[in-house]
């Protein structure tokens, strides 16, 4: 069994008097693909949204439990939550490029960490955009507009401007659920390769995508984690009736 | 929630699946009865109609391993539709097969038109008899998700064993006795054989079933009485 990159106890969350996730456990192992799945509103994004802190940004969303990274608690006080944020990276539904160029794009990450070299620059944009394989198709184009990019190739961008701080844990909601099959097929590659480098941890609607790509899946139902095993069990001999009923589409 | 079935297509598609299913399970019995009672009876129409029928019978099991396809190109099944489908598949392999040796034994009955038989037929109709009830076995377990029934059904294969070995050994010494009988003796253990197989076909159809309902693999061995090695 490889090194547990995150380990997660007795994790509850409310937004105001409602509770959005009940007493989560699970361990995410490192260099893995986590995929978490389950019908809207189930509570999956607010989990994963826990692992970098982004529910801060919520009023009056209160959270208790323990999130272990490498086995120091992210909501300890006194943690740093920008240098958390930099180790734990995301990508949202939709592509959202910064509205400057391809170049800036990328290397707005690194100059935020105070990263002003040029050469220095240039080697990271490279290398990300390689990483998040877009390079071979914008690198004679680097300074043109981020918007100008297909939509596939955005979500590329955001993933390449995800991996140019180098972070640990690659977070992604539904990274393909605004794309079209080719891209997505891309994006799919793309994580298992991710894999080998950051550990991935993916909120997926498409459930197939979820058996091609994780190693690993966690079922949400109602703000509870029901199931979480390999993928494999998961999808032919699930243990709990609801997760069965939910993946065949019984309901969800 | 609303109740709106979102399956309904999907159920249905199953459930024709299901249904051809059964229909080639009820084919490749009726090529086994037939064949033996063509056997016991002399009955050349018989033995003809199971050659004529494997057609039928092919082509049906063609129909659902192209259904099974068509199933998960369309749907993706997942958990237990994925292994309903893949037992499916598997099971009209097997069931293909029983169907084939009701012709292989329809074959060898027509050595014996118009010979006397060597000795009256007892325990081969008790073979046939016991596959058929097996197969209907299988078939219930199928149906009703039933593991018991799966089960008792793997239990049922070592009667089947004990008969062709004593029908193995009652031939051999009705040919060492008397060499003439050598011919239709051979013809007969074949029959013996070929029932003894179609059991162990219908064994794997159970096995099937067990999968199915428990996404477990399981040996049909677990079930049958242990041997002594």
């Amino acid at each position: 069994m490889s090194r547990m990159k995150f380990q997660i106890s007795n994790l509850n969350l409310y937004y105001g008097p409602t509770q959005a996730l009940k007493d989560v456990s699970i361990d995410l192992p490192e260099s893995s693909v986590t995929a978490f799945i389950g019908p809207s509103g189930c509570g999956k994004s607010t989990f994963l949204r826990c692992l970098n802190r982004m529910n801060d940004f919520i009023p009056r969303c209160r959270v208790d439990g323990r999130v272990l990274l490498d086995g120091t608690d992210i909501y300890a006080p006194g943690t740093d939550v920008i240098s958390l944020r930099r180790r734990v990276g995301m990508v949202f539904q939709k592509p959202n490029p910064f509205p400057t160029s391809i170049f800036d794009n990328v290397a707005y990450g690194p100059r935020l960490h105070g990263v002003t070299d040029r050469s220095t620059l240039e080697g990271i944009v490279r290398q990300s955009l390689e990483g998040a394989a877009l390079w071979d198709e914008v690198r004679d184009k680097l300074s043109s507009p981020a918007l100008s990019l297909s939509g596939g190739q955005q979500q590329r961008l955001c993933i390449a401007r995800a991996i140019a701080v180098q972070p640990e844990v690659l977070l992604m909601d539904e990274p393909t659920s605004a794309l079209d099959p080719m891209s997505t097929a891309r994006i799919e590659e793309l994580v298992r390769e991710l894999k080998t480098k950051y550990t991935v941890i993916i909120v997926t609607h498409n459930m197939q995508q979820a058996a091609r790509i994780s190693d690993l899946t966690a079922f949400f139902l109602l703000g509870e984690m029901v199931e979480a095993g390999p993928t494999q069990d998961i999808f032919t001999s699930p243990a709990d009736r609801r997760t069965e009923d939910y993946i065949t589409g019984r309901f969800g | 929630m609303t109740e709106l079935n979102v399956r309904k297509t999907q159920d249905e598609a199953l459930d024709r699946i299901r249904e051809q299913l059964l229909k080639l399970g009820n084919l490749a019995q009726d090529a086994i009865r037939k064949a033996v009672w063509a056997l016991e009876k002399q009955d050349e129409t018989l033995s003809r109609e199971v050659l004529e029928g494997d057609d039928v019978l092919d082509a049906l099991a063609s129909e659902i391993e192209e259904g099974c396809l068509l199933f998960t190109a369309r749907f993706q099944p997942v958990a237990q539709d994925l292994r309903t489908i893949s037992a499916i598949n598997r099971m009209a392999i097997d069931l293909e097969r029983i169907g084939d040796l009701g012709v292989s034994i329809a074959k060898i009955t027509r050595f014996f038109f118009g010979k006397t038989l060597i000795k009256p037929l007892i325990d081969i109709p008790r073979m046939a008899a016991i596959v058929e009830e097996m197969i209907d076995g299988t078939l219930r377990a199928f149906i009703n998700r039933d593991v018991e029934e799966a089960k008792r059904v793997c239990a049922m294969d070592d009667m089947l064993d004990d008969l062709d070995r004593q029908i193995f050994n009652e031939l051999l010494l009705l040919m060492i006795e008397n060499p003439r009988v050598i011919e239709q003796a051979t013809q007969l253990v074949l029959v013996s054989r070929a029932l003894e197989r179609a059991g162990d076909h219908t064994t794997n159809l159970a096995e099937k079933t067990i999968y199915m309902v428990t996404g477990k693999h399981v040996k049909a061995s677990d079930f049958r009485r242990k041997r002594e090695e």
